[in-house]
C-alpha cells in the first residue's frame, strides 16, 4: 500500500464488519448463532483505480458494496470519503448518495420496466437538484458516456426493447449521470452474455483511465478481474485472504483459497487446471475458531485451527492470510508453490 | 413397459414410418446399424408464432449424436440453443410451433440391452412420449430452485418419479435408491427430508442431475446447469458429471454460452447463431482452430488467465433481432472479416475439405475472392500440446 502515503483515497473502509444473527431452532429452546458476513475489511478506493473483489457465493463481497454505499448500515468500522469521516450509524445523505454509486448485477431487475430509459436517467438528475431544462441534455451526455449512441434513440425506449448488455450501460449511466467519484459495480457482467461482457468491463476501464473514477469491481471471475483491476482483494467468508496489487495475485497466488478459485476457471489451455491433488475440497464451510477456510484446505495445519492468522507480506503490495507464509519456525512449513507461475512473465504491468 | 405395446417399431427391419417422414437413405442405413447414435436430427426448424409476426428461433438444424458422447451447443441469448433442445423433446410450448423436421432417437430396450428401438419424436404421440421421458431422455434445467417444487421435501420428488415410472417398487425400494442416487452425486442421505430453500444452489443442482440419473437414461440435456452457480461449484459439478458419465456411459447435451467450459467438457461442439449452427467440429480442433468468425469472437471474449495483460475486444455489436435478420449473413454486422457477398447471400454449413468438421462461411468456399484470414486457417495440433497452443494465438 505504498501508493496510499502519496494518494488520498476517495473512499476508504476501516474495519468493516457486518454480522447478522440468525435463530437456530432447537428443541426446546432457539439458540442465537451469528454469522460474520464482513469482518474487518479495510480497502482505499483511488481515483482512476479499480479495485477488484473476488469470492464466491457467500464470501460477503456484495454486502461489502452495499455498506460502502451506505444500504447496509455496519455493525462497526468507518467509512472516510474525501478525507473525512462519513456517520455511517445514520442515514444516507444525498451527498453521499452522489459522490457514490452503486451499479447491481441484473440490469433487468435494477431498472423500472414500466417507464422509459428517460426515465431512469431524468429521475435521479431532479432529486439531486439538476434543472428541468436540462435534464434531457444531461441525460443524453450520460448515454453517450456509455456509448449508446445516438442517445435519442434510447431515451424514449422502454427496458424490454434493449438487451441486456444495452441495459447493463444505461444502468451504469443511471449512475453516472450525477457524477459520483465512486463507482461500486457488483457483478455488473454476470448476467450477460459473453460476447458483451468484455464491452462493459472495457467501458468501466475507460471511464477509470479517462474520467478518473474510483471504481470497486465486484465478480465471482477471477480471469475478469485480472483483466481490469488495479488492485485485487479475494474475500472468504467475509474475510479478506488476499491481496495485491497488479496482477500478482493471478499469477503466483500465495493463498489455498485463491489458488481453488484460479483452478476452477475452465482453461482449455492448461490441461494441470483439473489436478485433484492440489485442489481444496470445494464444498463452502466456515470454522469457527482458527482460520475460516482451515475446513477445506488441504495444507490446514494444527496452527491454522487454533489461531486465525494475520496477513502476511509476501511480496511488494501483496498479503497474505495464511499461516503458511509465516517466518517462525514452528509454522514454516514447505509453501505451497504457486501453480501457475510460468518463465519470463512479468508480475505487474 | 414393453415398448412394442405404444406402437414404436423395431429398428429392424426398417419401417414405414422412415420413408414417410423423409429421412434420408443414408440415416436409415445407419439406424438400421442400431445403435451407432443415440439421437439424429434433420432438417429441424422450429418457430415462434405463426403468419406474419412469425420468427424463426431454429432454422434448418441437422446434428447426430453418438452413443455415451457429449455434444456441446454453445451460443449468446436468443441463438436458440434451448428452443432447439426443449423443441427435440417436444416440451416446448405454444407460440412455439416445430416448423419442419425430424428427430429420431434410438434406445436400448430395457429388457434385453442388445435390442435398440427408434422413435420419431416428432411425429410421437403423447402416450409414447411418456414412456420415453425421463426413463430415456431427461432434462436437467437451469434453476434448480424453480424445477424444484417449494413445499416438498427432496425426497418426495425421487419418490413420485420411481412411483410413476418403477411402478414395481416398494415403498422402502423407492427410498433406498433415492439415498443411493444422493449418494452418488456425493450428497447425505439426510438431504432427502429438507425443503428446497434449505439447500444451497450448488446442492440443488446436484440433486437436480440424481434426479435425471433416477432411471440411467440414455441421454440426458442440461440447459446451463452452472451458470447460476459460482465457479467453484460450476467446476465441482463438471467433475462430478464427467465422473458419473464415465460411470455410466449415457449421452449427453450440454447447453451453454461459456465456451471454454464446453471446451473441456464435450466431445464435439455446435456453435449457434441467430438459430442456425455457424460451426459444427470437435471440441479440441474448435478451440485451437476456430474456422468461423463468431467462434473466434466468443473465444476472444474471455479474459486470459496468464500472459501479459492487453486489450480484448470481444465482439462488436450486439446479438441479432431474430425478427429483423440481415438479408445475407446473419453475422454480417459484426464480422470483422466481411465481404461484399456476405451482405446479399447467406451462406450454409457446409463441411470443409478433408475433414469432418463444417462452417457456415464464405470465407472458406473455394471460390472466395480473399484467402482466409490466418486467425480463421491455423491447424489443430493433432498431440495436443496446450501450452505452446495458447502462447501462438495472436
Amino acid at each position: 500500500m505504498s501508493e496510499a502515503a502519496t494518494a488520498t483515497a476517495q473512499l476508504s473502509a476501516r474495519g468493516l464488519t457486518r454480522h447478522y444473527t440468525t435463530r437456530v431452532p432447537g428443541r426446546f429452546l432457539h439458540s442465537k448463532r451469528v454469522v460474520r458476513a464482513v469482518d474487518d475489511v479495510s480497502l482505499d478506493l483511488f481515483e482512476g483505480h479499480v479495485t477488484a473483489v473476488v469470492g464466491e457465493s457467500g464470501s460477503g463481497k456484495s454486502v461489502l458494496a452495499r455498506m460502502l454505499a451506505r444500504i447496509v448500515t455496519p455493525t462497526s468500522g468507518e467509512l472516510i470519503l474525501e478525507g473525512a469521516t462519513v456517520p455511517v450509524r445514520s442515514r444516507r445523505t444525498l451527498d453521499y448518495a452522489a459522490k457514490v454509486q452503486l451499479v447491481l448485477q441484473d440490469p433487468y431487475a435494477s431498472i423500472n420496466p414500466v417507464h422509459r430509459i428517460r426515465h431512469s436517467l431524468e429521475r435521479p438528475l431532479l432529486i439531486h437538484g439538476a434543472k428541468k431544462d436540462d435534464v434531457e441534455t444531461l441525460a443524453s451526455a450520460a448515454l453517450s458516456r456509455v456509448s449508446l449512441d445516438p442517445p435519442e434513440r434510447f431515451l424514449d425506449r422502454y427496458p424490454h426493447e434493449l438487451s441486456g448488455g444495452q441495459l447493463q450501460r444505461v444502468s451504469i449511466a443511471r449512475a453516472l449521470c450525477v457524477k459520483p467519484d465512486v463507482l461500486l459495480a457488483d457483478e455488473p457482467i454476470s448476467m450477460l452474455d459473453v460476447s458483451v461482457r468484455l464491452g462493459i468491463l472495457n467501458l468501466l476501464r475507460g471511464l477509470c483511465d479517462d474520467e478518473h473514477l474510483a471504481i470497486l469491481y465486484i465478480t465471482h471471475d477471477i480471469a475478469s478481474a485480472r483483466y481490469i483491476a488495479d488492485e485485487t482483494i479475494v474475500m472468504y467468508a467475509g474475510q479478506v485472504v488476499e491481496r495485491s496489487r497488479g496482477t500478482a495475485l493471478v499469477d503466483e497466488p500465495t493463498h489455498p483459497y485463491t489458488q481453488l478459485l484460479i483452478s476452477s476457471v475452465p482453461d482449455p489451455s492448461d490441461p494441470t487446471s483439473q489436478d485433484p491433488n492440489r485442489t481444496a475440497h470445494a464444498t463452502f464451510a466456515v470454522a469457527d475458531v482458527g482460520c475460516r477456510f482451515a475446513p477445506r484446505c488441504p495444507f490446514a495445519m494444527d496452527v491454522c485451527r487454533k489461531d486465525d492468522p494475520p496477513d502476511f507480506m509476501v511480496g511488494e503490495g501483496h498479503s497474505s492470510h495464511c499461516w503458511l507464509h509465516a517466518s517462525e519456525p514452528e509454522a514454516a512449513v514447505e509453501v505451497a508453490p504457486p501453480r501457475r507461475r510460468r518463465e519470463g512473465e512479468p508480475t505487474t504491468t | 413397459m414393453s415398448a412394442d405395446t405404444f406402437d414404436i417399431q423395431a429398428v429392424s427391419p426398417p419401417n414405414a414410418r422412415h420413408a414417410v417422414h423423409g429421412l434420408r437413405e443414408d440415416d436409415v442405413a445407419a439406424g438400421v446399424g442400431g445403435n451407432e447414435f443415440v439421437l439424429e436430427v434433420n432438417d429441424f426448424s422450429v418457430d415462434y408464432g405463426v403468419g406474419a409476426n412469425m420468427v424463426r428461433a431454429v432454422n434448418d438444424v441437422s446434428l447426430n449424436l453418438r452413443r455415451s458422447k457429449v455434444l456441446g451447443v454453445a451460443g449468446e441469448s436468443g441463438s436458440g440453443k434451448s428452443t432447439l433442445v426443449y423443441a427435440m423433446t417436444r416440451l416446448l410450448r405454444a407460440p412455439g410451433v416445430i416448423s419442419g423436421g425430424n428427430v429420431t432417437l434410438t434406445f436400448a430396450d430395457r429388457e434385453d440391452e442388445k435390442a435398440f428401438t427408434t422413435l420419431n419424436l416428432v411425429t410421437a404421440t403423447e402416450k409414447e412420449l411418456r414412456k420415453i421421458r425421463w426413463t430415456h431422455v431427461s432434462v436437467v434445467l437451469q434453476s434448480a430452485l424453480s424445477a424444484l417444487d417449494p413445499v416438498l421435501r427432496v425426497g418426495r420428488e425421487f419418490d413420485e418419479v420411481l412411483k410413476t415410472h418403477r411402478p414395481d417398487m416398494t415403498k422402502a425400494q423407492r427410498r433406498q435408491r433415492a439415498a443411493e442416487l444422493l449418494t452418488m452425486v456425493g450428497l447425505d442421505d439426510d438431504r432427502l427430508s429438507r425443503f428446497p430453500h434449505e439447500i444451497s444452489g450448488g446442492q440443488r443442482q446436484r440433486i437436480m442431475i440424481a434426479l435425471a440419473l433416477a432411471l440411467n437414461p440414455d441421454l440426458v440435456i442440461m440447459d446451463e446447469p452452472t451458470t447460476a452457480l459460482d465457479v467453484v461449484t460450476q467446476r465441482e459439478i463438471i467433475g462430478e458429471l464427467s465422473d458419473l458419465r464415465s460411470r455410466f456411459g449415457f449421452a449427453m447435451i450440454f447447453i451453454t454460452h461459456d465456451l471454454s467450459l464446453l471446451v473441456e467438457l464435450a466431445d464435439e461442439i455446435v456453435v449457434m447463431y441467430a438459430g442456425e449452427i455457424v460451426e459444427h467440429a470437435g471440441a479440441g480442433e474448435l478451440y485451437e482452430a476456430p474456422r468461423h468468425p463468431y467462434t473466434l469472437g466468443l473465444l476472444n471474449s474471455f479474459p486470459p488467465l496468464h500472459g501479459p495483460r492487453r486489450e480484448l475486444t470481444g465482439i462488436p455489436g450486439s446479438p441479432p433481432d431474430l425478427s429483423d435478420l440481415p438479408a445475407g449473413c446473419n453475422f454480417y454486422p459484426r464480422c470483422p472479416f466481411k465481404m461484399s457477398r456476405c451482405e446479399h447471400e447467406a451462406p450454409t454449413l457446409t463441411a470443409i475439405d478433408g475433414s469432418d468438421r463444417s462452417v457456415a462461411c464464405w470465407l472458406h468456399s473455394p471460390d472466395s475472392p480473399v484467402p482466409v484470414p490466418v486467425e480463421l486457417s491455423r491447424t489443430a495440433h493433432p498431440t495436443r500440446d496446450p501450452v505452446t497452443s495458447s502462447e501462438e494465438r495472436p
